[in-house]
Protein backbone atom coordinates (compact mmCIF):
# COMPACT_ATOMS: atom_id res chain seq x y z
CA UNK A 1 0.00 0.00 0.00
CA UNK A 2 2.85 2.05 0.63
CA UNK A 3 6.19 2.01 -1.34
CA UNK A 4 8.88 4.36 -0.57
CA UNK A 5 12.11 4.06 -3.13
CA UNK A 6 15.47 5.56 -2.72
CA UNK A 7 13.66 8.88 -1.47
CA UNK A 8 16.09 11.71 0.25
CA UNK A 9 14.69 15.34 1.38
CA UNK A 10 16.70 18.54 1.46
CA UNK A 11 15.45 21.95 2.63
CA UNK A 12 18.33 24.16 1.62
CA UNK A 13 21.73 23.04 2.10
CA UNK A 14 20.38 20.34 5.11
CA UNK A 15 19.57 16.88 3.53
CA UNK A 16 16.94 15.53 6.24
CA UNK A 17 16.04 11.93 4.99
CA UNK A 18 18.30 9.77 3.38
CA UNK A 19 18.02 7.64 0.46
CA UNK A 20 14.95 5.90 2.74
CA UNK A 21 13.62 2.61 1.27
CA UNK A 22 10.97 0.87 2.72
CA UNK A 23 7.16 -0.60 2.15
CA UNK A 24 3.68 -1.26 4.45
CA UNK A 25 1.80 -4.12 3.00
CA UNK A 26 -2.22 -4.13 3.87
CA UNK A 27 -3.19 -5.53 7.31
CA UNK A 28 0.47 -4.54 8.55
CA UNK A 29 1.27 -2.44 11.47
CA UNK A 30 4.64 -0.48 10.88
CA UNK A 31 6.33 1.59 13.50
CA UNK A 32 8.82 4.45 12.61
CA UNK A 33 10.74 4.45 15.74
CA UNK A 34 13.93 7.06 16.33
CA UNK A 35 14.50 9.62 18.65
CA UNK A 36 13.15 14.25 17.93
CA UNK A 37 14.57 15.46 15.17
CA UNK A 38 15.25 11.61 13.74
CA UNK A 39 12.97 12.58 10.14
CA UNK A 40 10.04 10.63 11.53
CA UNK A 41 7.27 13.71 10.52
CA UNK A 42 8.97 14.55 7.50
CA UNK A 43 8.83 10.79 6.28
CA UNK A 44 4.73 10.93 7.29
CA UNK A 45 4.05 13.96 5.88
CA UNK A 46 5.82 12.99 2.06
CA UNK A 47 3.65 10.16 2.44
CA UNK A 48 0.46 12.36 3.58
CA UNK A 49 1.14 14.64 0.30
CA UNK A 50 1.75 17.72 2.41
CA UNK A 51 5.29 17.96 1.14
CA UNK A 52 7.25 16.45 -1.78
CA UNK A 53 10.46 14.12 -1.85
CA UNK A 54 13.78 15.90 -3.06
CA UNK A 55 14.67 12.15 -4.91
CA UNK A 56 13.26 9.21 -5.01
CA UNK A 57 9.67 8.08 -5.44
CA UNK A 58 7.15 7.58 -2.66
CA UNK A 59 3.51 5.98 -3.56
CA UNK A 60 0.26 5.54 -2.12
CA UNK A 61 -1.48 2.19 -3.49
CA UNK A 62 0.34 2.87 -6.74
CA UNK A 63 -0.35 6.77 -7.36
CA UNK A 64 2.23 8.81 -7.04
CA UNK A 65 2.24 11.07 -4.25
CA UNK A 66 4.20 14.36 -6.29
CA UNK A 67 1.99 14.36 -8.88
CA UNK A 68 -1.66 12.29 -7.75
CA UNK A 69 -1.59 13.36 -4.72
CA UNK A 70 -5.17 14.68 -5.03
CA UNK A 71 -6.82 11.65 -5.72
CA UNK A 72 -4.42 9.11 -3.27
CA UNK A 73 -5.77 11.56 -0.49
CA UNK A 74 -9.01 9.76 -0.12
CA UNK A 75 -7.39 6.55 0.53
CA UNK A 76 -5.43 8.74 3.39
CA UNK A 77 -6.45 9.27 6.99
CA UNK A 78 -3.54 11.44 8.34
CA UNK A 79 -2.88 12.75 12.44
CA UNK A 80 -0.32 14.98 12.09
CA UNK A 81 1.75 15.70 15.39
CA UNK A 82 -0.06 18.36 16.10
CA UNK A 83 -3.96 17.48 15.89
CA UNK A 84 -5.25 20.03 13.20
CA UNK A 85 -8.25 21.23 15.54
CA UNK A 86 -9.80 24.65 14.65
CA UNK A 87 -10.66 25.78 18.26
CA UNK A 88 -13.71 27.29 17.58
CA UNK A 89 -15.44 24.77 16.18
CA UNK A 90 -17.76 22.44 18.36
CA UNK A 91 -16.79 18.48 17.62
CA UNK A 92 -19.88 17.63 15.64
CA UNK A 93 -19.22 20.46 13.25
CA UNK A 94 -15.32 19.91 12.69
CA UNK A 95 -16.01 16.36 11.84
CA UNK A 96 -18.71 17.14 9.59
CA UNK A 97 -16.64 19.22 8.06
CA UNK A 98 -14.08 16.77 7.57
CA UNK A 99 -16.52 13.83 6.12
CA UNK A 100 -18.04 16.14 3.36
CA UNK A 101 -14.64 17.11 2.12
CA UNK A 102 -13.68 13.21 2.22
CA UNK A 103 -17.05 12.77 0.13
CA UNK A 104 -18.70 10.77 2.97
CA UNK A 105 -22.24 10.60 1.10
CA UNK A 106 -25.04 12.71 3.05
CA UNK A 107 -27.11 9.60 3.79
CA UNK A 108 -24.27 7.65 5.38
CA UNK A 109 -22.80 10.78 7.15
CA UNK A 110 -24.55 10.61 10.35
CA UNK A 111 -23.82 6.76 10.56
CA UNK A 112 -20.01 7.41 10.15
CA UNK A 113 -19.79 10.28 12.25
CA UNK A 114 -21.49 7.94 15.00
CA UNK A 115 -19.08 4.96 14.24
CA UNK A 116 -15.51 7.44 14.46
CA UNK A 117 -17.44 9.04 17.95
CA UNK A 118 -17.68 5.69 19.64
CA UNK A 119 -14.73 4.17 18.24
CA UNK A 120 -12.87 7.26 20.08
CA UNK A 121 -15.12 7.74 22.75
CA UNK A 122 -15.87 11.45 21.80
CA UNK A 123 -19.60 11.06 22.75
CA UNK A 124 -19.12 13.13 26.19
CA UNK A 125 -17.85 16.19 24.11
CA UNK A 126 -19.46 15.69 20.54
CA UNK A 127 -21.04 19.13 21.33
CA UNK A 128 -18.26 21.04 22.85
CA UNK A 129 -16.48 23.64 21.38
CA UNK A 130 -12.82 22.03 20.53
CA UNK A 131 -10.90 25.08 22.70
CA UNK A 132 -12.58 23.93 26.05
CA UNK A 133 -10.95 19.93 25.30
CA UNK A 134 -8.18 18.63 27.38
CA UNK A 135 -5.03 17.15 25.60
CA UNK A 136 -6.10 13.98 25.47
CA UNK A 137 -9.37 14.68 23.54
CA UNK A 138 -7.66 16.97 21.59
CA UNK A 139 -5.49 14.15 20.26
CA UNK A 140 -8.69 11.86 20.04
CA UNK A 141 -10.74 14.05 17.63
CA UNK A 142 -7.53 14.00 15.54
CA UNK A 143 -7.54 10.46 15.61
CA UNK A 144 -11.21 10.38 14.48
CA UNK A 145 -10.82 12.89 11.87
CA UNK A 146 -8.33 10.34 10.33
CA UNK A 147 -10.77 7.32 10.76
CA UNK A 148 -13.52 9.33 9.03
CA UNK A 149 -14.53 7.98 5.44
CA UNK A 150 -12.69 4.43 6.39
CA UNK A 151 -9.36 5.00 4.69
CA UNK A 152 -7.54 2.64 3.28
CA UNK A 153 -4.18 3.69 4.34
CA UNK A 154 -3.97 5.39 8.16
CA UNK A 155 -0.91 7.97 8.99
CA UNK A 156 -0.58 8.53 12.13
CA UNK A 157 2.25 10.93 13.84
CA UNK A 158 2.93 10.52 17.87
CA UNK A 159 -0.53 9.48 18.08
CA UNK A 160 -0.93 8.24 21.73
CA UNK A 161 1.15 11.40 22.63
CA UNK A 162 -0.97 13.38 25.74
CA UNK A 163 -3.26 10.00 26.39
CA UNK A 164 -3.45 8.80 29.88
CA UNK A 165 -2.62 5.14 30.33
CA UNK A 166 -6.61 3.90 29.62
CA UNK A 167 -6.85 6.27 26.80
CA UNK A 168 -3.87 4.92 25.70
CA UNK A 169 -4.55 1.68 25.88
CA UNK A 170 -8.36 1.64 24.35
CA UNK A 171 -6.33 3.84 21.46
CA UNK A 172 -3.83 1.35 20.76
CA UNK A 173 -6.37 -1.48 20.69
CA UNK A 174 -8.23 0.90 18.33
CA UNK A 175 -4.99 0.53 15.95
CA UNK A 176 -4.42 -2.82 16.43
CA UNK A 177 -8.06 -3.59 15.26
CA UNK A 178 -7.96 -1.35 12.40
CA UNK A 179 -4.61 -2.81 11.45
CA UNK A 180 -6.04 -5.95 10.69
CA UNK A 181 -7.75 -4.80 7.73
CA UNK A 182 -5.89 -1.79 6.29
CA UNK A 183 -2.01 -0.44 6.23
CA UNK A 184 -0.56 1.38 9.10
CA UNK A 185 2.01 3.59 9.76
CA UNK A 186 3.02 5.14 12.96
CA UNK A 187 5.56 7.41 14.34
CA UNK A 188 6.72 6.95 18.10
CA UNK A 189 9.70 7.59 20.08
CA UNK A 190 8.33 5.52 22.59
CA UNK A 191 10.15 1.77 22.79
CA UNK A 192 7.23 -0.48 24.57
CA UNK A 193 4.79 0.90 21.94
CA UNK A 194 6.61 -0.02 18.71
CA UNK A 195 7.06 -3.40 20.26
CA UNK A 196 3.48 -3.41 21.44
CA UNK A 197 1.78 -2.40 18.34
CA UNK A 198 4.08 -3.00 15.60
CA UNK A 199 4.40 -6.16 13.39
CA UNK A 200 7.19 -4.54 11.66
CA UNK A 201 9.88 -1.21 12.87
CA UNK A 202 11.72 0.52 11.03
CA UNK A 203 14.08 2.23 13.02
CA UNK A 204 15.60 5.81 11.98
CA UNK A 205 18.54 8.12 12.91
CA UNK A 206 19.73 11.32 11.38
CA UNK A 207 16.71 10.63 8.54
CA UNK A 208 18.59 7.35 7.99
CA UNK A 209 17.22 3.72 8.21
CA UNK A 210 19.42 2.15 10.81
CA UNK A 211 17.45 -1.44 10.40
CA UNK A 212 13.74 -2.74 9.77
CA UNK A 213 13.25 -5.07 12.13
CA UNK A 214 10.61 -7.33 13.96
CA UNK A 215 9.31 -6.71 17.59
CA UNK A 216 11.20 -9.62 18.52
CA UNK A 217 14.56 -8.45 16.61
CA UNK A 218 13.91 -5.34 18.61
CA UNK A 219 13.34 -7.00 22.12
CA UNK A 220 16.59 -8.77 21.53
CA UNK A 221 18.14 -5.49 21.14
CA UNK A 222 16.70 -4.12 24.37
CA UNK A 223 17.63 -7.25 25.98
CA UNK A 224 21.54 -6.58 25.45
CA UNK A 225 21.13 -3.14 26.73
CA UNK A 226 19.96 -4.04 30.20
CA UNK A 227 21.85 -3.06 33.06
CA UNK A 228 22.71 -3.01 36.72
CA UNK A 229 23.81 -0.34 38.45
CA UNK A 230 25.60 -0.52 41.94
CA UNK A 231 27.41 1.28 44.69
CA UNK A 232 29.58 -0.72 46.50
CA UNK A 233 32.42 -0.29 49.02
CA UNK A 234 35.23 -3.04 47.68
CA UNK A 235 38.60 -3.02 46.47
CA UNK A 236 37.80 -2.59 42.53
CA UNK A 237 39.99 -6.01 41.66
CA UNK A 238 38.43 -8.24 43.58
CA UNK A 239 35.11 -6.97 42.83
CA UNK A 240 35.11 -6.89 39.42
CA UNK A 241 36.50 -10.74 39.54
CA UNK A 242 33.23 -11.61 41.59
CA UNK A 243 31.24 -9.96 39.51
CA UNK A 244 32.33 -11.80 36.68
CA UNK A 245 31.83 -14.99 37.98
CA UNK A 246 27.93 -14.21 38.48
CA UNK A 247 25.62 -16.30 35.86
CA UNK A 248 24.52 -13.66 33.50
CA UNK A 249 26.72 -11.02 34.20
CA UNK A 250 28.66 -10.06 30.80
CA UNK A 251 30.27 -6.98 31.24
CA UNK A 252 31.59 -4.79 34.35
CA UNK A 253 32.75 -1.27 34.11
CA UNK A 254 33.94 0.16 37.37
CA UNK A 255 34.26 4.04 37.52
CA UNK A 256 36.91 4.69 40.09
CA UNK A 257 36.57 9.07 39.66
CA UNK A 258 32.67 8.97 40.91
CA UNK A 259 33.88 6.59 43.66
CA UNK A 260 34.71 7.97 47.22
CA UNK A 261 37.27 5.85 49.71
CA UNK A 262 36.49 2.33 48.45
CA UNK A 263 32.98 3.31 47.55
CA UNK A 264 32.65 2.55 43.80
CA UNK A 265 30.12 2.88 41.06
CA UNK A 266 29.73 -0.04 39.12
CA UNK A 267 27.78 -0.70 36.13
CA UNK A 268 27.06 -3.89 34.97
CA UNK A 269 25.69 -4.91 31.53
CA UNK A 270 23.47 -8.23 32.13
CA UNK A 271 21.03 -10.24 30.33
CA UNK A 272 17.68 -10.71 31.25
CA UNK A 273 17.18 -14.22 33.03
CA UNK A 274 15.12 -12.83 36.04
CA UNK A 275 17.12 -13.40 39.43
CA UNK A 276 20.08 -11.76 38.02
CA UNK A 277 20.36 -9.00 40.50
CA UNK A 278 19.49 -11.33 43.56
CA UNK A 279 22.56 -13.41 42.64
CA UNK A 280 24.70 -10.07 42.02
CA UNK A 281 23.46 -8.77 45.47
CA UNK A 282 23.93 -12.56 47.07
CA UNK A 283 27.40 -12.41 45.98
CA UNK A 284 28.52 -9.07 46.86
CA UNK A 285 26.79 -8.94 50.28
CA UNK A 286 28.43 -10.91 52.49
CA UNK A 287 31.36 -9.57 52.11
CA UNK A 288 31.53 -6.13 50.91
CA UNK A 289 28.91 -3.17 51.86
CA UNK A 290 26.43 -2.47 49.35
CA UNK A 291 25.03 0.65 49.07
CA UNK A 292 22.64 0.68 46.28
CA UNK A 293 21.69 -2.00 43.74
CA UNK A 294 19.19 -1.12 40.92
CA UNK A 295 18.36 -2.40 37.29
CA UNK A 296 17.99 0.09 34.83
CA UNK A 297 15.36 -0.47 31.93
CA UNK A 298 17.24 0.01 28.73
CA UNK A 299 16.56 3.83 27.08
CA UNK A 300 15.81 4.49 23.44
CA UNK A 301 19.44 5.54 23.13
CA UNK A 302 21.22 2.78 24.31
CA UNK A 303 19.02 0.95 21.41
CA UNK A 304 20.13 3.48 18.95
CA UNK A 305 23.68 2.67 20.04
CA UNK A 306 22.83 -1.12 19.15
CA UNK A 307 22.06 -0.76 16.51
CA UNK A 308 24.59 1.53 15.06
CA UNK A 309 27.22 -0.55 16.21
CA UNK A 310 25.55 -3.38 14.39
CA UNK A 311 25.37 -1.21 11.09
CA UNK A 312 29.19 -0.03 11.57
CA UNK A 313 30.32 -3.51 11.93
CA UNK A 314 28.23 -4.75 9.49
CA UNK A 315 30.35 -1.97 7.05
CA UNK A 316 33.28 -2.78 8.17
CA UNK A 317 32.66 -6.62 7.69
CA UNK A 318 32.16 -5.45 3.89
CA UNK B 1 -17.02 21.73 -5.70
CA UNK B 2 -18.40 19.90 -2.78
CA UNK B 3 -15.35 20.39 -1.00
CA UNK B 4 -14.81 23.75 -1.88
CA UNK B 5 -18.56 24.04 -0.45
CA UNK B 6 -17.51 22.31 2.46
CA UNK B 7 -14.89 24.53 3.07
CA UNK B 8 -16.93 27.75 2.58
CA UNK B 9 -18.97 26.37 5.29
CA UNK B 10 -16.49 25.94 7.37
CA UNK B 11 -15.16 29.48 6.70
CA UNK B 12 -18.06 30.87 7.80
CA UNK B 13 -18.78 29.03 11.04
CA UNK B 14 -15.14 30.29 11.62
CA UNK B 15 -15.96 33.91 10.81
CA UNK B 16 -19.04 33.75 12.88
CA UNK B 17 -17.71 31.94 15.99
CA UNK B 18 -14.87 34.11 16.53
CA UNK B 19 -15.53 38.06 17.43
CA UNK B 20 -13.33 39.24 14.71
CA UNK B 21 -16.11 39.37 11.87
CA UNK B 22 -18.53 40.64 14.01
CA UNK B 23 -15.80 43.83 15.33
CA UNK B 24 -15.31 44.14 11.45
CA UNK B 25 -18.77 44.88 10.64
CA UNK B 26 -19.59 46.83 13.40
CA UNK B 27 -16.51 48.97 13.01
CA UNK B 28 -17.24 49.67 9.55
CA UNK B 29 -21.00 50.41 10.22
CA UNK B 30 -20.23 52.73 12.46
CA UNK B 31 -17.34 54.34 10.24
CA UNK B 32 -20.06 54.71 7.77
CA UNK B 33 -22.56 55.80 9.84
CA UNK B 34 -20.32 58.65 10.70
CA UNK B 35 -19.29 60.03 7.55
CA UNK B 36 -23.31 59.73 6.22
CA UNK B 37 -24.37 61.58 8.54
CA UNK B 38 -21.40 64.25 8.69
CA UNK B 39 -21.66 64.44 4.56
CA UNK B 40 -25.56 65.22 4.37
CA UNK B 41 -25.41 67.53 7.36
CA UNK B 42 -22.50 69.23 6.00
CA UNK B 43 -23.96 69.29 2.05
CA UNK B 44 -27.48 69.26 2.56
CA UNK B 45 -27.73 67.13 -0.58
CA UNK B 46 -29.05 63.90 -0.83
CA UNK B 47 -26.37 61.88 -2.27
CA UNK B 48 -24.00 58.97 -1.22
CA UNK B 49 -21.12 60.36 -3.65
CA UNK B 50 -18.78 61.55 -0.66
CA UNK B 51 -20.33 59.06 1.60
CA UNK B 52 -19.43 56.22 -1.19
CA UNK B 53 -16.05 57.83 -1.25
CA UNK B 54 -15.05 57.62 2.38
CA UNK B 55 -16.78 54.25 2.25
CA UNK B 56 -13.95 53.17 -0.21
CA UNK B 57 -11.04 54.08 1.41
CA UNK B 58 -12.33 52.82 5.12
CA UNK B 59 -12.63 49.15 3.56
CA UNK B 60 -8.50 49.18 2.50
CA UNK B 61 -8.42 49.80 6.47
CA UNK B 62 -11.01 47.16 7.49
CA UNK B 63 -10.91 44.58 5.14
CA UNK B 64 -7.43 43.00 5.81
CA UNK B 65 -8.20 42.10 9.38
CA UNK B 66 -10.80 40.11 7.87
CA UNK B 67 -8.57 38.48 5.76
CA UNK B 68 -5.72 38.38 7.60
CA UNK B 69 -6.29 35.23 9.31
CA UNK B 70 -7.32 33.21 5.91
CA UNK B 71 -4.20 31.14 5.51
CA UNK B 72 -2.13 32.88 8.04
CA UNK B 73 -4.83 31.14 11.04
CA UNK B 74 -4.49 28.00 8.89
CA UNK B 75 -0.54 27.82 9.46
CA UNK B 76 -0.30 28.66 13.10
CA UNK B 77 -2.89 26.50 14.17
CA UNK B 78 -1.28 23.31 11.61
CA UNK B 79 -4.92 22.96 10.13
CA UNK B 80 -3.01 23.61 6.73
CA UNK B 81 -1.55 20.26 6.91
CA UNK B 82 -5.66 18.90 7.01
CA UNK B 83 -6.33 21.18 4.03
CA UNK B 84 -3.57 20.36 2.21
CA UNK B 85 -3.67 16.67 2.59
CA UNK B 86 -7.74 16.11 2.46
CA UNK B 87 -8.87 15.82 -1.13
CA UNK B 88 -9.03 18.92 -1.74
CA UNK B 89 -7.29 20.87 -4.53
CA UNK B 90 -5.25 24.10 -3.97
CA UNK B 91 -7.75 26.53 -5.81
CA UNK B 92 -10.62 24.51 -4.29
CA UNK B 93 -8.99 25.89 -0.98
CA UNK B 94 -8.61 29.82 -2.27
CA UNK B 95 -11.48 29.68 -3.87
CA UNK B 96 -13.71 28.37 -0.83
CA UNK B 97 -12.00 30.67 1.55
CA UNK B 98 -12.34 33.52 -0.88
CA UNK B 99 -16.05 32.84 -0.85
CA UNK B 100 -16.46 32.46 2.88
CA UNK B 101 -14.56 36.24 3.25
CA UNK B 102 -16.76 37.47 0.13
CA UNK B 103 -20.12 36.55 2.11
CA UNK B 104 -19.11 38.66 5.05
CA UNK B 105 -17.94 42.22 2.48
CA UNK B 106 -21.72 41.20 0.88
CA UNK B 107 -23.15 41.17 4.44
CA UNK B 108 -21.24 44.38 5.77
CA UNK B 109 -22.60 45.99 2.25
CA UNK B 110 -26.10 45.21 2.69
CA UNK B 111 -25.71 46.38 6.30
CA UNK B 112 -24.73 49.74 4.83
CA UNK B 113 -27.80 50.39 2.91
CA UNK B 114 -29.75 51.15 6.15
CA UNK B 115 -28.46 54.91 5.47
CA UNK B 116 -30.18 54.51 1.94
CA UNK B 117 -33.70 54.56 4.13
CA UNK B 118 -33.36 58.44 5.13
CA UNK B 119 -31.68 59.39 2.14
CA UNK B 120 -35.21 58.09 -0.15
CA UNK B 121 -37.19 59.47 2.56
CA UNK B 122 -36.67 63.01 2.97
CA UNK B 123 -34.47 63.37 -0.30
CA UNK B 124 -34.87 62.55 -3.42
CA UNK B 125 -31.52 60.84 -4.81
CA UNK B 126 -30.33 59.67 -7.82
CA UNK B 127 -31.27 55.86 -7.61
CA UNK B 128 -28.26 54.82 -10.97
CA UNK B 129 -25.79 57.00 -9.26
CA UNK B 130 -26.12 54.76 -6.14
CA UNK B 131 -26.08 51.44 -7.89
CA UNK B 132 -23.33 52.10 -9.90
CA UNK B 133 -21.23 53.53 -6.40
CA UNK B 134 -22.54 50.43 -4.43
CA UNK B 135 -20.92 48.14 -7.77
CA UNK B 136 -17.65 50.14 -7.74
CA UNK B 137 -17.69 49.35 -3.66
CA UNK B 138 -18.42 45.36 -3.88
CA UNK B 139 -15.61 45.43 -6.74
CA UNK B 140 -13.20 46.87 -4.77
CA UNK B 141 -13.97 44.94 -1.75
CA UNK B 142 -13.22 41.79 -3.80
CA UNK B 143 -9.53 42.92 -5.19
CA UNK B 144 -9.51 43.84 -1.75
CA UNK B 145 -9.91 40.81 -0.05
CA UNK B 146 -7.78 38.52 -3.08
CA UNK B 147 -5.32 40.46 -2.55
CA UNK B 148 -5.62 40.26 1.50
CA UNK B 149 -5.65 36.52 1.05
CA UNK B 150 -2.53 35.99 -1.29
CA UNK B 151 -0.31 38.63 1.58
CA UNK B 152 -2.17 35.94 3.94
CA UNK B 153 -1.06 33.07 2.72
CA UNK B 154 2.63 34.52 2.71
CA UNK B 155 3.24 34.67 6.52
CA UNK B 156 2.07 32.43 9.65
CA UNK B 157 1.59 35.72 11.41
CA UNK B 158 -1.58 37.42 10.98
CA UNK B 159 -0.59 41.04 12.16
CA UNK B 160 1.78 41.05 9.49
CA UNK B 161 -0.53 39.66 6.80
CA UNK B 162 -2.55 42.71 8.06
CA UNK B 163 -0.06 45.53 7.95
CA UNK B 164 1.37 44.31 4.38
CA UNK B 165 -1.88 43.92 3.60
CA UNK B 166 -2.71 47.95 4.31
CA UNK B 167 0.13 48.74 3.17
CA UNK B 168 0.08 47.42 -0.79
CA UNK B 169 -3.53 48.53 -0.58
CA UNK B 170 -2.82 52.27 0.45
CA UNK B 171 -0.24 52.20 -2.07
CA UNK B 172 -2.26 51.24 -4.82
CA UNK B 173 -4.92 53.93 -3.29
CA UNK B 174 -2.96 57.08 -3.45
CA UNK B 175 -0.57 55.82 -6.77
CA UNK B 176 -2.46 57.87 -9.05
CA UNK B 177 -1.23 60.82 -7.08
CA UNK B 178 2.40 59.96 -8.63
CA UNK B 179 0.95 60.79 -11.62
CA UNK B 180 1.52 64.58 -12.07
CA UNK B 181 5.59 63.86 -11.17
CA UNK B 182 5.91 61.46 -13.73
CA UNK B 183 7.52 63.08 -17.18
CA UNK B 184 7.09 59.83 -18.88
CA UNK B 185 3.43 59.47 -20.53
CA UNK B 186 4.06 55.66 -20.10
CA UNK B 187 4.61 55.81 -16.28
CA UNK B 188 2.31 58.30 -15.76
CA UNK B 189 -0.49 56.38 -17.89
CA UNK B 190 0.18 53.17 -15.54
CA UNK B 191 0.59 55.48 -12.35
CA UNK B 192 -3.32 56.08 -13.52
CA UNK B 193 -4.13 52.44 -14.85
CA UNK B 194 -3.59 51.12 -11.38
CA UNK B 195 -4.78 53.27 -9.35
CA UNK B 196 -7.53 51.84 -7.05
CA UNK B 197 -9.33 55.11 -5.86
CA UNK B 198 -8.96 56.14 -9.98
CA UNK B 199 -11.29 53.41 -10.93
CA UNK B 200 -13.23 53.45 -7.92
CA UNK B 201 -13.56 57.68 -8.33
CA UNK B 202 -15.38 57.03 -11.54
CA UNK B 203 -18.00 54.56 -10.37
CA UNK B 204 -19.01 56.37 -7.29
CA UNK B 205 -19.42 59.66 -10.04
CA UNK B 206 -22.29 57.46 -11.23
CA UNK B 207 -19.99 55.66 -14.39
CA UNK B 208 -19.50 52.30 -14.98
CA UNK B 209 -16.62 51.55 -17.34
CA UNK B 210 -15.94 48.11 -18.42
CA UNK B 211 -12.56 48.90 -18.28
CA UNK B 212 -13.02 49.68 -14.23
CA UNK B 213 -14.43 46.50 -13.96
CA UNK B 214 -12.36 44.22 -15.62
CA UNK B 215 -9.66 45.89 -13.74
CA UNK B 216 -10.92 44.76 -10.15
CA UNK B 217 -11.36 41.34 -11.42
CA UNK B 218 -8.03 41.08 -13.36
CA UNK B 219 -6.52 42.07 -9.81
CA UNK B 220 -8.68 39.19 -8.38
CA UNK B 221 -7.35 36.86 -10.84
CA UNK B 222 -3.97 37.62 -10.67
CA UNK B 223 -4.00 37.38 -6.97
CA UNK B 224 -6.10 34.08 -6.24
CA UNK B 225 -3.80 32.51 -9.09
CA UNK B 226 -0.46 33.71 -7.02
CA UNK B 227 -1.98 31.81 -4.20
CA UNK B 228 -3.12 28.78 -5.95
CA UNK B 229 0.19 28.48 -7.36
CA UNK B 230 2.16 29.81 -3.96
CA UNK B 231 -0.13 26.67 -2.02
CA UNK B 232 1.06 24.20 -4.95
CA UNK B 233 4.75 25.53 -4.72
CA UNK B 234 5.10 25.05 -0.84
CA UNK B 235 5.09 21.56 -1.26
Amino acid sequence: MIALTAVSKRYGPKTVIHDLSFTVEKGEIVGLLGPNGSGKTTTIRMIAGYTTATSGHVSVAGYDMATQNDTAAHLIGYLPEHPPLYDTLDVSTYLRFVAKVKRVPRAARSAELERVTVACRLGAVFRQEIYKLSKGYRQRVGLAQALLGKPEVLLLDEPTIGLDPEQLHETRELIRAFGTEHAVLLSTHILPEATLLCQRVAILNHGRLLAMDTPGGLQRALEQTHRVILRVTAPAQALRQELLSVAGVQTVQIDTAAGTDQTLSVSCQVDTRDGVEAAIARAIAPRWLLHRLERQQPTLEQVFLHYVQQASAAEEGA
Amino acid sequence: MSAALALYQKELWVYFRSPIAYFVVAVFLLGTGYFFTYNIFLTGHATMTETLQNMGILLLLVLPVLSMRLFAGEYSAGTIELLLTLPLQPWQIVLGKYLGALTILLLLTVGTLVNLVPLYLFGNPETMTILSGYIGFLLLGMACLAVGQFFSALTHNQIIAALSTVAVLLGFWFIGHLQSFQTSPVLRGLCGYVSFSGHFGAFVQGVVRTEAVVFYLVVCAIALTLNTNYLQWQR
